[in-house]
């Protein structure tokens, strides 16, 4: 079935043009972002077990965005009532007029920009998906998840609990300006299973997730997740410290994703570049990896959590090839900030909701698969590291360091899985280190979404990442 | 709207419920170096619902939230409520009361006067008299100024309407020597602006700036004792509050108990934590927490014995906690020794990290190194690279704590912080 549009923004939809029409008289550019999000979440544990509406990304409200004199002002509200757009722009017009007054009193200078393009683009996207979050059954989804976590607390002897999680949100975006009108309605959904261990005062917790550009239909591959999730957690409560120091290793999909996030990805976000806080803008064309690193990153690059059709700022979604075969080629940028740096933008002007500036953000950052075996990876390896689960991570855009912290290593000697496990890991290194000491690549690949970006430590919204193994040296602690 | 939700919620014969009305008024600045790159204004309300059912003659009791918008229509607001009255069915939890009515909810509070343009003009001024140089500067900045308006209503008869002031400003530093530059991040919270703190801690952050750019990389200490004097260490503290906390307790992935030591053979100082009602110009300085428990001064852990468990009220009911609450402020007496005492012998003191994390779980500490300065005798060395890691179930054994406290938002702990034998990773 088609994810249908939603009811409420088809409603105010000729407000809001009216809106922008009488807001045009004062300012040269006017836009319309307008959100209705609807969701779902279960989440399960032994001792709580909650249902609600609200997931990360669920919102209804607007923004607008003007511009006068080269500056560009928003405001965002959620009581716009389509009858009295009048009200709505009269209100919109004082209360920046209120903050123009603050900024002349503190002499506060405009980096002027110019004017947006309004080039005609009409879209209507709905896109296909089995179930919405909004009509889902819930008791049998309560029902299976509170399976899952009974049957996960019986597989373990350590086993104090096991969280199930499974969220899904049905998105609906409405973009208008003066010349646009584009909308979309998709839903996404995610769903973790995490068990917590405990042995002498000691926790640890498993985690396994599935996610993808679908409805709560995804959650019947929750339940294949349990077994796997318990045993790491498991492995963890008998793992060792790792001796500190520089080792071959071999990143699982998910590390490799970490890493394309963290070098890459936030490497080569170009607001970065318009505030000269990234030094991949002066390596566009330069080696940054070896021959066997190509990444993408683009809604377009994969189907997850955040394959859309237009972004927050109404342009089309895109596909870049942000490496190619070790060569820095471009990043990726939002409208505002392509503006400025006089090129095209890519689709990555994301906010995280309507209430929210809108930021140069990663969508799908993804590495391309290579023609190598698992088991030729590892047996080619004298003394390292498999390194599978994620926890977190931290770039340095503009030193070009790079921090992991990997949730568990399997000990590789003479080319062969030693059984030894040690955990947690913190690898962190030099990128251009990192890969350009990529040797080898598996020829299959994996995307993760159920994880959430932060630009700094604020404006958290859903991407996703991955890639194949890769075999790679860094410094491990 | 909200009103018609309550009306509804009154009609609709569920067991409990509870309302969170949050108005929002923020003023937002972006700056780039000191030029405007967008300024933002943002005036919404949220409405959130729970509905509490009970299940099984009441041997279980469930729970279903959504947030209704304040456009929606009134049989829109019934649909959702209705569809919150039998989700809550689906889920089993032991049953437990809502927070009941207090002298507190009864009480007539004072409302904070929340001047939105006064304070933003005030975060403005302050970043453009920073002591900047030709070598240290200013990046870019972002500033949020918000008043917020929260009222909570439940079945139970509470209804409370706090207004308070809620600042954040981002700020990023640069320093550069030759052709190379980096950067440092900041992010700090409070109720307005605190000038004087800003400046003093740009200041500094400036001077780290130029540290970095002098600095060898961090040898291979193997094991070490570290010294943390910046806001890295309320990572370590809220280590100490998780810990305290009744769900951690509950679900037994806290093993700290009542009255008995968190550790065995404790050689350093030993911490006490408070959770507060109010400390000077915090964001959250709130009466009562988000269900409406009345906060209140409570010791959490006195020399390093747990006193009780604070959390929300599911889990505090489970626990029998009388006079629960979910706490916001915390503060951290400080330990035996003087700065001067603690700034002796060999030490890492790491002012910059990438992310520094304390897993609450785990309780495993992580952080690379951006900027530390190895201090051996007279002899203070910058360092940078590599990273440190270990476990708070090792460290509380051995930590030590200055006599002398800072504020950092909603905390207030001892100025320095050292941790003993802490894994360092090298790169030299």
């Amino acid at each position: 079935m088609k994810a249908p549009f939603s009811v409420y923004l088809t409603e105010i939809k000729g407000g809001l043009q009216q809106l922008i029409r009488l807001l045009r008289r004062e300012y040269d550019y006017v836009s319309v972002l307008a959100t209705d999000s609807r969701g779902l979440a279960v989440r399960i544990s032994q001792h709580a077990r909650s249902v609600s509406s609200e997931t990360m990304t669920t919102e209804r409200g607007i923004v607008v965005r003007v511009r006068q004199n080269g500056q560009y002002s928003e405001y965002a509200l959620n009581d716009f009532d389509p009858a009295d757009p009048e009200g709505a722009a009269e209100r919109i017009s004082k209360a920046l007029s209120e903050q123009q007054k603050i900024l002349a009193v503190t002499n506060s200078k405009v980096y002027e920009t110019g004017l947006l393009s309004d080039e005609p683009v009409t879209l209507f996207v709905e896109k296909e998906t089995e179930q919405l979050p909004e009509t889902a059954d819930v008791k049998a989804l309560v029902e299976q998840c509170t399976a899952i976590s009974d049957k996960a607390m019986a597989l373990g002897e350590d086993m104090i609990e096991c969280v199930v999680n499974a969220q899904s949100t049905h998105i609906c975006k409405l973009f208008l300006t003066e010349h646009r009108d584009m909308s979309q309605s998709y839903v996404y959904s995610e769903g973790v299973v995490a068990p917590v261990v405990s042995r002498d005062g000691r926790n640890q917790v498993g985690y396994e997730s599935v996610s993808g550009l679908c409805g709560p239909e995804l959650f019947d591959q929750l339940k294949e997740k349990a077994a796997l999730a318990v045993r790491v957690a498991e492995e963890l409560l008998d793992a060792g410290r790792i001796e500190p120091g520089e080792y071959d290793i071999i990143t699982s999909p998910e590390v490799t994703g970490l890493i394309a996030h963290e070098a890459f990805g936030h490497g080569v976000e170009m607001d970065m570049f318009v505030k000269n806080r990234a030094l991949g803008q002066e390596y566009i064309g330069k080696r940054v990896g070896s021959d066997l690193v190509t990444m993408h990153e683009g809604a377009l690059c994969a189907e997850d959590v955040t394959t859309y059709a237009f972004d927050d700022e109404g342009t089309l979604a895109g596909d870049v090839i942000e490496i190619d075969h070790g060569i820095l080629k471009t990043g990726i940028c939002d409208a505002l900030s392509a503006l400025r740096l006089g090129i095209a933008p890519t689709g990555n002007g994301k906010r995280e909701n309507f209430e929210h500036k809108a930021y140069t953000r990663m969508t799908n950052t993804i590495f391309d698969s290579g023609t190598d075996t698992l088991e030729d990876m590892i047996a080619s390896v004298h003394h390292g590291y498999l390194l599978e689960g994620m926890e977190s991570g931290m770039e340095d855009p503009k030193h070009w360091g790079i921090q992991c912290i990997i949730k568990l290593g399997r000990e590789i000697k003479n080319g062969r899985l030693t059984g030894k496990t040690v955990a947690p890991i913190i690898m962190t290194g030099y990128v251009p280190d990192l890969l350009g000491n990529i040797s080898m690549c598996s020829a299959d690949r994996q995307v993760f979404g159920s994880g959430g970006c932060g630009k700094g430590y604020k404006e958290w919204v859903k991407v996703a990442d991955g890639g194949p193994y890769l075999k790679t040296k860094a410094r491990l602690g | 709207m909200l009103n018609t939700i309550i009306s509804l919620l009154k009609k609709s014969g569920v067991h409990a419920w509870e309302v969170a009305n949050t108005k929002t008024q923020d003023w937002e600045f972006y700056f780039i170096r000191h030029e405007l790159d967008q300024n933002r204004v943002k005036q919404v309300e949220h409405i959130n619902v729970r509905v509490y059912q009970l299940i099984e003659d009441g041997k279980f009791m469930g729970s279903a939230s959504a947030e209704i918008a304040p456009t929606a229509t009134e049989s829109e607001a019934q649909a959702l409520i209705d569809d919150l009255a039998y989700r809550a069915t689906l889920v089993k939890n032991l049953p437990y009361t809502l927070q009941p009515v207090t002298e507190a909810h009864q009480a007539r509070r004072e409302q904070a006067k929340v001047d939105v343009p006064r304070i933003a003009r005030d975060f403005i001024e302050t970043m453009t008299r920073l002591p900047e140089t030709a070598t240290e500067d200013v990046n870019s900045y972002e500033i949020f100024v918000n008043k917020i308006t929260r009222r909570f209503i439940t079945s139970a008869g509470i209804d409370v309407e706090e207004t308070y002031p809620s600042g954040m400003i981002e700020v990023v530093v640069n320093a550069r020597k030759g052709g190379h530059e980096i950067e440092l991040y900041r992010i700090y919270r409070s109720g307005t602006c605190d000038a004087e703190g800003l400046k003093k801690d740009l200041s500094r952050t400036m001077q780290y700036g130029k540290d970095r750019l002098r600095t060898i990389p961090t040898p291979a200490l193997g094991k070490a004792d570290v010294l943390f004097t910046t806001s890295d260490a309320c990572n370590i503290y809220e280590y100490f509050v998780k810990r305290t906390d009744a769900q951690m307790a509950y679900r037994k992935m806290s093993d700290w108990q009542i009255g008995t030591p968190i550790a065995e053979d404790i050689r350093g100082d030993r911490v006490t934590v408070t959770a507060l009602r109010e400390l000077e110009n915090s964001s959250c300085n709130q009466a009562f927490d988000g269900e409406g428990a009345p906060i209140r001064d409570t010791v959490l852990l006195r020399d390093s014995v747990p006193q009780r468990y604070l959390g929300n009220r599911m889990f505090s009911f489970y626990l029998g906690l009388e006079d629960s609450f979910i706490p916001s402020n915390i503060a951290v007496e400080g330990g035996s020794h003087t700065e001067a005492e603690l700034r002796n012998g060999r030490y890492l003191e790491v002012v910059e990290f990438s992310d520094f994390q304390v897993d609450e779980m785990t309780g495993d500490i992580f952080g690379e190194i951006r900027l530390a300065y190895w201090h051996d005798g007279d002899q203070v060395t910058p360092v940078s690279g590599g990273s440190l890691s270990g476990s708070m179930l090792d460290f509380v054994k051995e930590m030590y704590l200055s006599q002398e406290t800072v504020q950092y938002n909603n905390l207030r702990i001892p100025a320095l912080t050292l941790l003993k034998n802490v894994t360092v990773t090298g790169i030299q």
